[in-house]
């Protein structure tokens, strides 16, 4: 099949998705988003399940395993804004009631989705979507963000205290750490909505997050990535318990082989990401999200090498 | 250590051997291991199949009144091939054919062309042969009757293609007249279970005698507590790689502090 699969002196066999892998090539992958994760500070996951699928495990052992491995990472960075009491308790308690319940439903589509074997188009179109959207806007800012500071234009400054239509919806509560006073509507929907593309896509999702924490519900800057974190953490903690209650698809050695190459490989990402300037890092992201989600679509558009595919129902190996 | 396990093999079937030759048995089998074991080094391994079939007097260059035919089953599954089509520009899976009762593994190795040996009703009836296994379509498809061997067709090549259906003609080879031995690779990727090595003999097209020989495959040690746990405790194997998630980041946490 591919690169993976090539015998070599270091196999590993995985117990769940009940293949043999190359240990060094997992490792590798593992490390190699764990550095970019350090680099951007991001979660990865919206890269390394594609890698993995690219690569040929299975779209549903990706996705579960990945769940389990951004557990991990976030572990990690949580430690530290912890320390620094950067975390808004309450705010990721409420996020977090909407994540796992968005993680559940996201958990019984995949099942529904693998039984009628439609689940890696929809994995694949959703990528393709949530991708090319992204990107296309991080692309666009940041090379606006070069422009003008190459020009010598300040920055235009956000107005403070700015109201939207986000704070003129009822059941309101009062997030004291935030300094927040907003209904607990869309902060329910919001980690709803990003538990169940994280349980279906295998992605942390906080690229999606920290951008909708801050511009929605305003959400100060010094706090929102402990508290996106936080969420994020607990959330895949649930969606790893849920996939590996309902899809069975959590690969145990896989998901350890990938956290050990993605620690170690953040560390020095993290070290290379001071020496960068953050306009810079954003637009070497943005080509990133747009490269994976068009390598997503071509697969989608052209002409599959087999058009037929077989998928075990019932019976031995299941 | 296949080798090794053969040559021990060989020599307890030998060994035995005394008290065959006098018996009616006209074919005897036997296989060099009665389990494999999947581990966490596991790439594939082969399995060599021992037999002695008296009536047969095998002599290189000369051609043979009779056939020998092994086949290695393994436990049955249903399987779903699908096909993708256009729909919007993008390619989906359209349409689905399920086959019920298949065979997860399925090895064929023989003395001759399998369509030489016998008739096809014979073959059909032993599922002997790629083109003889017991292909049966689930009722409900939306596969037309026209298209149904081209999913038939594509499930074969694709199971082809994984490496768990095979046919070898004229793997079987002869150790001395009457003695034979041939080897089934079988890949990475076999399903756990108890599989069936069914040999026939065949003379002039007619089945003279046939053998059943046992084998499983299982996962052990580490692999199989891994994948029991996965299965009957989902729950417990779940908030266990949560642990192990959150103790593996916290330590890394722990060891590159920089403040």
């Amino acid at each position: 099949m591919s690169a993976v699969f090539r015998r070599s002196p270091v196999q590993l066999y995985l117990p769940i998705a009940e293949i043999p892998v190359n240990i060094f090539v997992i490792f590798g992958m593992g490390g190699a988003v764990g550095f970019l994760s350090g680099l951007f500070g991001i979660g990865g996951g919206f890269l390394l399940t594609p890698l993995l699928i690219f690569s040929g495990i299975p779209p549903a052992v990706s996705v579960a395993t990945v769940t389990t491995q951004v557990v991990a990472s976030s572990a990690s960075a949580v430690v530290t804004y912890w320390r620094r009491k950067a975390i808004d308790l309450k705010l990721a308690s409420v996020l977090l009631a909407g994540g796992i319940s968005g993680s559940l439903l996201g958990v019984i589509l995949f099942d529904v989705l693998q039984a009628i074997g439609q689940l890696d188009v929809v994995i694949s179109l959703s990528y393709v979507t949530f991708l090319g959207t992204i990107g296309g806007l991080m692309l666009v800012e940041s090379v606006r963000a070069m422009r003008r500071r190459r020009s010598g234009e300040p920055p235009r400054a956000r107005k403070p205290g700015q109201h939207n239509w986000v704070h003129g919806l009822p059941l309101k509560v009062r997030f004291r750490r935030s300094k927040l006073y907003v209904s607990v509507i869309p902060v329910v929907g919001l980690g709803a909505a990003i538990g169940f593309l994280g349980t279906v896509l295998g992605i942390g999702g906080g690229f999606m997050m920290v951008p909708a924490l801050i511009y929605l519900l305003r959400v100060p800057t010094s706090i929102v990535i402990g508290t996106s974190l936080f969420q994020i953490l607990f959330t895949m903690a649930a969606a790893t318990i849920f996939h590996a209650m309902g899809t069975k698809t959590v690969d145990i050695v896989l998901a350890m082989t990938l956290m050990v190459g993605g620690v170690i490989g953040a560390q020095f990402g993290a070290r290379m990401g001071q020496n960068l300037r953050g306009d810079q890092l954003r637009l070497l992201l943005a080509l990133l999200v747009l490269g994976v989600g068009l390598r997503f679509a071509v697969d989608l558009l052209l002409v599959p090498e087999d058009l037929y595919s077989i998928a075990i129902q019932k019976g031995a190996g299941l | 250590m296949i080798r090794a396990a053969a040559i021990v093999a060989m020599t307890l079937f030998f060994g035995t051997l005394e008290g065959f030759a006098k018996s009616d048995e006209s074919l005897v089998t036997e296989l060099s291991s009665q389990t494999v074991s999947i581990q966490s080094n596991f790439t594939g391994t082969e399995i060599v199949i021992f037999g002695q079939a008296q009536e047969i007097q095998y002599r290189p260059d000369t051609d043979l009144d009779y056939d020998l035919v092994i086949v290695v089953e393994g436990p049955p599954q249903d399987i779903t091939t699908r096909r993708k089509g256009r729909l919007l520009g993008v390619w989906v899976n359209r349409e689905a054919e399920t086959f019920s009762n298949v065979p997860s593994f399925y090895a064929v190795a023989s003395t001759a062309d399998i369509s030489e040996i016998a008739g096809r009703a014979l073959l059909d009836e032993h599922a002997i042969g790629l083109n003889h296994i017991n292909l049966a379509v689930s009722g409900e498809s939306n596969v037309s009757l026209s298209d149904r061997d081209d999913f038939r067709r594509a499930f074969v090549r694709l199971r082809q293609d994984m490496g768990l259906y095979s046919e070898r003609e004229t793997s079987i080879t002869f150790l001395t007249e009457t003695m034979f031995r041939t080897n089934i690779p079988l890949p990475a990727n076999i399903p756990v279970g108890d599989y069936v090595v069914k040999s026939f003999l065949f003379h002039e097209g007619d089945l003279i005698a046939n053998t059943n020989d046992h084998l499983r495959v299982a996962k052990t040690g580490f692999e199989q507590i891994t994948f029991e746990l996965a299965r009957e405790h989902s729950f417990v194997y779940g908030v266990l790689a949560v642990i192990l998630a959150i103790f593996t980041g916290w330590l890394a946490g722990v060891i590159f502090r920089k403040d």
